[in-house]
C-alpha cells in the first residue's frame, strides 16, 4: 500500500468541482427558501445584502472548487482505485474492482475540447457510494475501465475465453440506433408532462394572464369577438403544448444522439450523448433486473424501453444521482429486442407462460368502489343544480374506476420461466399496465429475500401475496394461494441458499 | 411444512406488553398535561369519557393485542435459511437464504435489557433498514446464534463457474 503512486487531476477539473457544487446548491435550494426569504426581507433596507451574499458565495465556491481540486488525489492500484479527497475533513476511500457494479466514461461538455473524461464507477455498498474521477484522457480512461472490468473476469476465465481474447475494438453485437430512432425515443419517453408540472406552478403564480395577456389582447386584437375567442385561446394551447413537445424530443435527441450499443462476451455498453458522451458499461454478472416498458405511445410505434439495472440501494433510489447513471435502450424494435432478449439470456416471449390473477383479486377493489359510488352519488345528488347530472356523473365516475380496475387485474401477469439460452438462466417476470405493459425480469438466484405476507381481507380470501427482495427492488406476485406461496418460498430459500453463483 | 418454529423467549410477551403500557401511559400523561393547563375542553369532552376509553384502549392493547403479537411471533432456522413470521392482522412470513446476509447485528435496548432479552438483526444487500429481526432471544442464545450464522456465511463456498448449469 505504501508505494501508492497519488496523481493529482489536471487545473481544467477545477471546472468539474465548481460545476458539482452549482449542482448541489440547485438540488438543495428548496431547502434554502426560509434562509432566502429572510435575506429578502432584511434586503429591503439594505439593498446591497443580497448581492453582498451571492458574491460571497460565488467567491467561496471559487476557492472551495480550487481547494478541492488541489487535495483531490487518486491512485490506480492492481485490485483497486484508491482516492484521498477533503481539506478538514480528509477522506480516504479504497473501492475493490471486483466490487464495481457499472462504470461510466462521461465526456463532459466542458471537458471535450482538452479531450478530458470523467470516470464515475459505483459501488455494491449500502449508502450507494459513488467514485468520480475527473480529467482523466480519453485512453487512460478506457485502460482504466477495461483494468476494472478484467479484475472481475478473471475467476471465471475459463467460461469467456473465447471472447475476451479478441481485441478490444471487435464487439461481438454492436448496435446503432438511427436519429429517425431517437426521434420515436423522444415521443415515448417524452418529458412534456414533467415540463409542464414544472411550469405551472410559476405561471400560476405570476398572474400573467390577467395582468398581461387579457389587457393586451382588449386594446391591441379589437377585431376579437367572443364567439372566437375560444378558438384562439385553445390554438394558442396547443401551440404551446406542441412547442413542449418537440423541446423533449430534441431533448432526447441531444441525450441520446449516436446512441450505439456493443457487446462484448460478457461486457454490455452504451454510449450516446452530443453534447456531453456518456459511456456506460457494465457485465453481465452484475445484472440485477431487466426492465421491458411499453407504454401507449411505445405501443402505438410498436417499440419498447429496455431498462438494466444493477445492485440499488434502496436509499440512493429517486436521489438526484439516478437518471443518467442507468443503462437504458430508450426505443427497441421488436427484431432486436428478441435479438436483445437472447444476448440478455431473457427466454422468448412465446415461451413465457403467464398466470392470472384470480377472479377473487377484483373483489376488493369492487366492493369499495361499489361501497363508495353510492356514497358519491347521494352526496351530488344534493350538491349539485340538478341532480340527475350528479347521479349520472356518478355512473361515469364509477364506470371509468370500475374499467381500469379491470384492466389492471387483466394485464397483471406472472411466470417462472427458464431460458434456453447458453448458459441457462431462471428468471422470475411480472408483468402489469393499464394502458401500458410493463415487464420486470429478475434472475431467480439473486433474490434477497422472501415474504409471504397476508393481511385480513386475504385471509379471509384465503390468499397471500409472495413478495420477492432483490437488490434492484422488491417486486409481488400477488394473489397466490396461502399454501403455493409457502411452498414456493420454501423451494426458493432452499434453492438459492444451495446455489453459489455469484450474484454480485 | 417442515419449519421448524420456535416461541421467542416467554418474558417477550411481558416486554410487549409493557412497551404498549409506556405508550399509553405517555398517551395519559399528555391528556393529563392538557387537563392541568387547561387547553383540554372539558365541557365538550368530559373527562371520565377520555379516560373510559383510554383504560379500554390499554386494556385491549396491552393485555389482548401484546399477546395475540406474541402467539403470531416465531422464528426457524433451517439449513438453508432463516425464517420469521410476524403480525397479529398483518401477517407476514420471511425467508432469507443464509448466503445472502450481508452483516448481523446484536442489538438490545434499555427496556428490554431489564426483561433480559435482545433482538438479533440481518441485514442483505440492496435494502435501507433490517431486514430480518428476530425479537425476543435471550441474549446468550443471540450471541452464539450470531456466531453460527457469521461462521456459515465465512464459509460458503466461493462463485464457482457461472455456467454449472
Amino acid at each position: 500500500m505504501s508505494e501508492l503512486a497519488w496523481q493529482r487531476t489536471p487545473l481544467i477539473t477545477i471546472a468539474f468541482f465548481l460545476l458539482k457544487q452549482l449542482k448541489q446548491f440547485v438540488t438543495n435550494i428548496s431547502n434554502l427558501i426560509p434562509v432566502l426569504a429572510a435575506v429578502f426581507v432584511a434586503g429591503k433596507n439594505a439593498v446591497w445584502l443580497p448581492f453582498a451574499l451571492a458574491g460571497g458565495y460565488l467567491v467561496f465556491t471559487i476557492i472551495n472548487a480550487v481547494l478541492q481540486q488541489r487535495f483531490f488525489l487518486y491512485a490506480i492500484a492492481d485490485d483497486a482505485v484508491h482516492i484521498r479527497s477533503g481539506l478538514f475533513n480528509r477522506q480516504h476511500l479504497t473501492l475493490k474492482y471486483e466490487r464495481i457494479q457499472q462504470a461510466e466514461i462521461h465526456e463532459a461538455w466542458y471537458f471535450r475540447p482538452f479531450k478530458l473524461t470523467i470516470l464515475s464507477v459505483d459501488s455494491a455498498g449500502s449508502a450507494g457510494k459513488e467514485v468520480m474521477i475527473p480529467g482523466l484522457t480519453m485512453p487512460l480512461a478506457q485502460e482504466l475501465r477495461q483494468r476494472m472490468l478484467e479484475a472481475q473476469d478473471a475467476p471465471q476465465s475459463t467460461n469467456t475465453a473465447s471472447s475476451t481474447t479478441a481485441p478490444y475494438d471487435e464487439a461481438d453485437v454492436e448496435q446503432h440506433f438511427p436519429v429517425s430512432e431517437i426521434i420515436r425515443a423522444g415521443i415515448i419517453d417524452n418529458k412534456l408532462f414533467v415540463l409542464l408540472a414544472v411550469l405551472i406552478y410559476p405561471i400560476s403564480q405570476l398572474d400573467l394572464l390577467e395582468d398581461y395577456v387579457v389587457p393586451w389582447v382588449q386594446a391591441n386584437v379589437s377585431w376579437l369577438n367572443d364567439d372566437n375567442a375560444w378558438l384562439l385561446v385553445s390554438g394558442a394551447v396547443v401551440a404551446g403544448l406542441a412547442v413542449l413537445f418537440l423541446l423533449a424530443i430534441i431533448v432526447s435527441l441531444i441525450t441520446y444522439h449516436d446512441l450505439k450499443l456493443s457487446i462484448r462476451g460478457e461486457r454490455f455498453q452504451a454510449k450516446s450523448g452530443a453534447l456531453s458522451i456518456r459511456t456506460l458499461s457494465f457485465r453481465y454478472p452484475k445484472l440485477q433486473a431487466v426492465y421491458l416498458r411499453r407504454n401507449l405511445r411505445a405501443r402505438l410505434l410498436k417499440r419498447s424501453v429496455v431498462r438494466v439495472s444493477q445492485l440499488q440501494p434502496r436509499q440512493a433510489q429517486g436521489g438526484a444521482q439516478q437518471g443518467g447513471q442507468q443503462f437504458i435502450l430508450p426505443v427497441v424494435d421488436a427484431d432486436f429486442l428478441a435479438r436483445f432478449r437472447l444476448l440478455l439470456r431473457l427466454p422468448d416471449s412465446a415461451q413465457v407462460n403467464w398466470q392470472r390473477l384470480s377472479n377473487l383479486a377484483l373483489l376488493g377493489p369492487s366492493v369499495w368502489l361499489g361501497v363508495l359510488a353510492p356514497v358519491a352519488a347521494g352526496v351530488l345528488f344534493f350538491a349539485l343544480e340538478s341532480g340527475v347530472l350528479g347521479l349520472v356523473l356518478t355512473a361515469l365516475g364509477w364506470l371509468l374506476l370500475q374499467t381500469l380496475v379491470v384492466l389492471r387485474w387483466r394485464n397483471y401477469g406472472y411466470s417462472f420461466v427458464t431460458s434456453d439460452t447458453q448458459p441457462k438462466e431462471q428468471w422470475f417476470v411480472v408483468r402489469r399496465g393499464i394502458f401500458s405493459r410493463n415487464e420486470n425480469w429478475y434472475p431467480r438466484h439473486k433474490v434477497q429475500q422472501i415474504d409471504v405476507e397476508q393481511g385480513p381481507w386475504l385471509r379471509l380470501l384465503g390468499f397471500s401475496h409472495l413478495v420477492l427482495h432483490t437488490a434492484a427492488g422488491s417486486e409481488s406476485i400477488e394473489f397466490l394461494a396461502r399454501d403455493e406461496a409457502l411452498r414456493l418460498q420454501e423451494e426458493w430459500t432452499q434453492e438459492i441458499a444451495r446455489n453459489h453463483r455469484r450474484w454480485m | 411444512m417442515s419449519i421448524a418454529w420456535v416461541a421467542p423467549e416467554p418474558s417477550y410477551r411481558s416486554y410487549l406488553q409493557v412497551r404498549s403500557l409506556l405508550s399509553m401511559l405517555i398517551l395519559a400523561g399528555m391528556v393529563a398535561g392538557a387537563f392541568f393547563t387547561g387547553i383540554y375542553p372539558a365541557d365538550v369532552f368530559p373527562l371520565w369519557w377520555a379516560g373510559a376509553i383510554w383504560a379500554v384502549l390499554t386494556l385491549f392493547f396491552s393485555v389482548f393485542f401484546a399477546s395475540r403479537r406474541f402467539l403470531f411471533t416465531a422464528y426457524a432456522r433451517s439449513p438453508e435459511g432463516m425464517h420469521l413470521k410476524r403480525g397479529a392482522l398483518f401477517r407476514k412470513i420471511r425467508a432469507v437464504p443464509l448466503n445472502r446476509i450481508q452483516h448481523v447485528e446484536f442489538k438490545q435496548s434499555f427496556l428490554e435489557r431489564l426483561f433480559g432479552i435482545a433482538r438479533l438483526a440481518m441485514y442483505t444487500a440492496g435494502s435501507g433498514g433490517a431486514d430480518l429481526t428476530i425479537p425476543g432471544l435471550a441474549p446468550e442464545y443471540a450471541l452464539q446464534l450470531k456466531t453460527e450464522l457469521l461462521t456459515t456465511i465465512a464459509n460458503e463456498p466461493e462463485q464457482e463457474e457461472s455456467n454449472n448449469e
